[in-house]
């Protein structure tokens, strides 16, 4: 029998590239799991994308009386859907999709990373995979890294079928600003998911570690949309995730709220990570 | 080398009102076959899963090969092999998909033992979990707590769902493992098995340690069925006036009786009448157990 026992035999190099290999390996396990949901979420939602790009074309000849009909809607309620001008694709893809999509493609990463450690518990799941040489920070590092690839490849799908579609209908979008538009979406996301799993590590049921995040998506979004339809609640806004959103698609990522919001997400998983390191696992 | 587990005072408190384990003071040597027996809640399952770091203690030490549990979990459980008590595995995977994962995550490049356990257990490697039955998906866990090789196994309840067959198959393989040196370390509700495998047990009562003693002595420290035969009838009731004789029957020649103590003075009584045969039975380990768990029920009372 070749044991090894003895902690000399294990160097600090060696420990270190165990500990590489355990979170590698999780990872590509949990991206490899979650593959279904990523084309199941990248073709609904690139396809009601691609349904909008389509649907330019319809309104394209009538734009001027569309925005016409628009200057009859509030100003406030055209703001806060990102309505200013129908005739451009890049503002009406926002307007009719982009503005939009982190409120349903969060729940990806939420639904994902809740099911971590409370859905795990909930499940039975976590004392078979724990009982592996495998950190708890890696459990929650992993899982969001995992999450963070799988959204990246959901984006692709979407952009994909936008640009695609774009070009088969002969309307003007680069692929560039797609792109631009795809990714944007990837902080927002994150970083609710990054909530889910602090409250997944924080308490026991995995019902709690969605409604939080949830609540906190739809609160949010709802600040930042009525806080640009009313001036008593525009002061508030800047309190939402969603002010620093944007519209990617028409002027390019903002990379400095892009870089504020992911390392604020980086920090909640941080804390997640300090919140399950002591805390017991119930089956 | 380290013992393979060593506890000091190790107590987990869920709170006030839920039991734990309290002031658990155990020894497993290395290459030890160790059965930890109790009822449902008694603290078996809170004492292993304390020992690789899925609950804190609340007070006390544990070593693992001489890792400390608090800070070196992560070390503890890639020398051990552990089968939880309850336990679930993802519905969407093949047990081929979990052991090539695991596999991954201990660093094993080679699944041959994997599969030649598989296969002399009977498991189903290629069927999603979900379409597997609970004594399958226990072959899976099984399999995944061995198939490293690791120094230390720690199984909580390992045959719990398994056909007879498959139960013989799983100690022969204990057997295996400990002839190759390894420990091993279970709970488990079937008594016959533990008597057969293990080479001491400990019995956890209320969260607390009552017993750990080789098996042999726990038995040989314990009763013994006696059934007397003589030449003509005989009056039991001398017999029930010794003390330690419980559970007296007589039936003219034949008296039986349940021996606690005072061995000598039952034999010296005996030999006072002509004796034709006498029964001297070992109890079962279970008998054991049982009569342990209503003597101290009695005790309580």
């Amino acid at each position: 029998m070749s044991v090894v026992l003895d902690r000399g035999e294990t160097g600090e190099h060696a420990a270190r590239k165990a500990l590489r290999g355990t979170l590698f390996a999780l990872v590509s396990h949990t991206v490899r799991m979650q593959s279904r949901g990523v084309i199941i979420w990248g073709a609904a939602l690139g396809l009601y994308s691609a349904a909008m790009v389509a649907s330019f074309t319809a309104i394209e000849g009538s734009a001027d009386q569309l925005n016409q009909l628009m200057q009859a809607y509030p100003k406030g309620m055209l703001e806060a859907f990102g309505v200013t001008d129908l005739g451009n694709p890049a503002n009406y893809l926002h307007s009719q999709f982009f503005g939009l999509a982190p409120l349903a493609l969060s729940f990806f990463s939420i639904l994902a990373l809740a099911s971590v450690i409370a859905g795990a518990e909930e499940r039975g799941t976590i004392d078979v995979l724990l009982g592996n040489p495998l950190p708890r920070w890696q459990l929650v590092a992993g899982n969001f890294i995992a999450v963070a690839l799988s959204l990246l490849e959901i984006c692709a799908i979407v952009g994909l079928l936008t640009w695609g579609t774009a070009v088969l209908v002969d309307v003007e979008l680069s692929l560039r600003h797609i792109a631009e538009a795809v990714l944007n979406l990837l902080p927002l996301c994150i970083m609710f998911g990054a909530v889910a799993l602090l409250c997944s590590a924080l308490f026991h049921r995995r019902g709690l570690a969605i409604a939080i995040p949830a609540f906190l998506l739809f609160g949010m979004y709802l600040t930042d949309t009525i806080g640009r339809a009313s001036e008593d609640l525009e002061d508030w806004r800047p309190a939402s995730v969603f002010y620093y959103y944007g519209s990617a698609i028409e002027n390019g990522i903002d990379w400095t709220h892009f870089g504020s919001i992911t390392l604020i997400a980086i920090a909640v998983v941080f804390l997640s990570a300090l919140a399950f390191r002591r805390r017991d696992i119930y089956t | 080398m380290s013992v393979a587990i060593e506890t000091e005072g190790l107590t987990k408190r869920y709170g006030r009102k839920a039991r734990g384990i309290e002031d658990v003071n155990l020894i497993v040597a290395p290459g030890e076959v160790f059965g930890f027996l109790g009822p449902n809640g008694a603290g078996k399952t809170t004492t292993i899963r304390t020992l690789l770091g899925f609950l804190r203690p609340t007070e006390g030490k544990a070593r693992v090969f001489g890792l400390d549990i608090r800070r070196e979990s992560v070390e503890i459980r890639a020398r051990v092999g552990n089968l939880p008590g309850e336990f679930a595995l993802e519905d969407r995977m093949t047990g081929e998909g979990l052991l090539k994962f695991f596999a991954r995550l201990r660093g094993v490049k080679d699944l041959g033992y994997a599969h030649e356990l598989s296969e002399r257990l009977g498991a189903e490697l290629h069927r999603p979990m979900r379409r597997l039955s609970r004594g399958n998906k226990q072959k899976i866990g099984l399999v995944q707590a061995m198939f490293h090789r690791p120094p230390l196994l720690i199984l909580d309840e390992p045959t719990g769902g398994l056909d007879p067959l498959v139960q013989e198959e799983f100690l022969d393989i204990i057997e295996e493992v400990k002839a190759e040196g390894r420990t091993v370390f279970f709970s488990s509700h079937n008594l016959a098995e533990v008597e057969r495998v293990c080479d001491r047990v400990g019995i956890i009562r209320g969260g607390k340690l009552a017993a750990v003693e080789t098996t042999e002595t726990l038995i040989d420290k314990s009763f013994r069925h006696v059934v007397l035969t003589f030449a003509e009838d005989i009056d039991p009731k001398p017999f029930g006036a010794l003390s330690g004789v419980r559970d007296l029957r007589g039936d003219g020649k034949r008296i039986s009786f349940t021996l606690y103590d005072d061995l000598d003075e039952m034999v010296k009584l005996a030999a006072r009448h002509r004796l034709v045969n006498m029964e001297y039975e070992r109890p079962s380990l279970e008998e054991v157990f049982l009569t342990y768990y209503e003597r101290e029920n009695g005790d309580e009372r």
